[in-house]
Formats: structure tokens, sequence, C-alpha cells
């Protein structure tokens, strides 16, 4: 049945004739220069691939966006390192000022309890 | 006495080639009814196949040095045709059960098969896709291998006997509905 069914088949696909006068018309539509045929809108989307280069260009865009955002990621990522050694230098610099203070409170302290006030001046006091 | 040579085919290929319109106008007329025919079964529409086929025969002229021999011409005439009916089918908002015209069904040959199950067989086609329906004008109107299809439609071969064979058997199925055959003719 399939072989019969394909016969059918091409039975019912027997070519058709062209119209009467299509050559004609054909002929009539022809553009006096060969080179001056307009392609139809159709017959673009079938037309000659692109060719090597055409094809390279979405890659070669992709790769190209790809090194730019890796080389603005290394600059921002170095940046921010630039950014944080300076706050934690400033945060040194903040905590030497205060050792150094501390140690001048304390040598101040000491040379009080080494030398204390003459005991006349305190009985003066009371 | 010598009868005078007939050209050799090629040589229509050189003349048109060269600009001659008569040879131009021999190769439209020897290709028209092919072309014509899968833009047709292709399309369903008498007047839509004229415009395809039409537009198929202007690119050739455009692209008359491309073509190697008259076998290439052959080939390059189905694979546009085709591609070219099938974009105009994807750019249609409804692209299948579009009615059959009747003036063609006239201009093909008269035989003793049956009529009506011959129209309902090609009205059913233009229910397929649009490319499982060239695969099948290919291989069953113009009569072409799977490999020349495959080539002609940019398609795997598998893909086209895939397609050959889906389309058979929804094609089965449909005129078993239509009841126009039997399921018992099937087995």
């Amino acid at each position: 049945m399939t072989e019969n069914f394909e016969d059918e088949l091409r039975r019912a696909l027997r070519p058709v004739q062209a119209p009467a006068g299509f050559a004609e018309r054909v002929m009539r539509a022809l553009p006096e220069r060969r080179d001056s045929v307009v392609t139809p809108i159709a017959m673009q989307a079938t037309a000659r691939p692109p060719n090597y280069w055409q094809r390279l260009r979405a890659p070669a865009a992709l790769a190209a966006s790809l090194v730019l955002a890796v080389v603005l990621g290394q600059r921002m990522a170095l940046y921010q390192q630039q950014q944080e050694e300076a706050a934690g230098f400033a945060a040194s610099q903040e905590l030497l000022q205060a050792l150094r203070v501390t140690s001048q409170k304390l040598d101040l302290a000491y040379q009080a309890v080494k030398n204390p006030p003459e005991a006349g001046a305190e009985e003066n006091r009371s | 006495m010598l009868t005078q040579a007939q050209p050799v085919p090629d040589d229509l290929l050189v003349r048109a080639r060269a600009g001659h319109a008569p040879a131009f106008a021999e190769i439209v007329e020897a290709h028209q009814g092919s072309v014509f025919s899968i833009a047709y079964r292709m399309l369903n529409n008498r007047a839509q196949a004229e415009d395809l086929a039409q537009d198929v025969f202007l690119q050739l002229y455009r692209k008359l040095d491309a073509i190697e021999s008259l076998e290439h011409l052959g080939f390059w005439l189905r694979r546009v045709a085709s591609n070219l009916a099938i974009d105009w089918l994807r750019r249609l908002p409804y692209t299948t059960t579009q009615p059959l015209d009747e003036g063609a069904q006239v201009a093909a040959a008269a035989t003793d098969d049956d009529p009506l199950m011959s129209r309902e067989l090609a009205r059913l086609l233009g229910e397929l896709a649009p490319a499982a329906r060239a695969v099948m004008v290919l291989r069953y109107q113009e009569d072409r291998d799977i490999a020349e299809i495959g080539t002609a439609l940019d398609m795997p071969v598998n893909t086209v006997k895939s397609h050959i064979k889906r389309s058979l058997t929804a094609l089965r199925s449909r005129m078993i509905g239509a009841k126009l055959i039997t399921a018992e003719e099937l087995s």
C-alpha cells in the first residue's frame, strides 16, 4: 500500500503547465542590463552567505567586549585596593598619634609620682 | 547530406550569458513548467505562483554567470524556487489550507487515476508546514533523490527522510479521515 500511496501522490502532484504567455511576460520584465535586476525581498534571505570577515564580525565584537570588561574589572579592583590601602594608612597614623599622646600623659604622671609635692606645701594647704 | 547540428545544451548558456535574448527565452520555456509547478504546489495560488516563478527567472538572469551547466541550471532553479516559496509562506500570517485554484488542475494532463483522490491529496499537501511541503514537492513532483533535496533545501539527509515519513503518515491518516481510502488498504 505504501508504494501505491506514493504512486498516487506522484499522480496527484503531476507538474502543471505554466500560464499561457508566461515566458513572454518574463522576457518583457527583463531589464536591459543583467546587473540591474533588483533582488526581490524574498530572495535576499537566500542570497549569498556572508563572507569570512562578515562571519567574524559578531564573534570579534563579543571578544572585544569581553576584553574590555576584563580590563575595566581589573582597573576597578586596583582602584578599590588603593582606596583601602589609603584608609588603612590614615588609620595607622591616627593610632600612632594616639599612642604618642598617651605616652606623653604617662610621662607626666610618672614625673608627678617620682617628685611628689613638698610636705610644707601640703600643710599650708590644710 | 549533413543535417544542421543541434546546438549543444551548454551553448544555450553561453549565448544567454552573452545577452542573446532568444537563448534566455529558450531556457525559460524549457524550465517554466517545473518552476511554476513548484511555486504553485507550494503556494496553492496561480497568481502568486506566477509572480514567484517570474522572480526566480529574473534572479536567474542576474546569476547566469554562476550557472555551470544545464544540469546545474535545473538544480539551481528548483533550489531557488523552493526556498523562495518557503520564505514567501513564512511571511504569510496563515500558511496552510489555502484554497486550491481550479485552473491548474485542468492544466494537468488527464489520466485514468482517481481525480477526487488526486485533488484531495494536492489540497492536503497544502496543509503541511512549508519545509515539509517543499520536501514532498521535490520528492514526488520533481522526482528528486533525497540527497539532492537535502542539498537544495540546506537540510541533513535524515531530516529529509524524517519529513517524508511524517508527511506520508499525516497524508494517509487525513485521507482515511476524508474516507478516500480505508484503513484496510494501508495494512
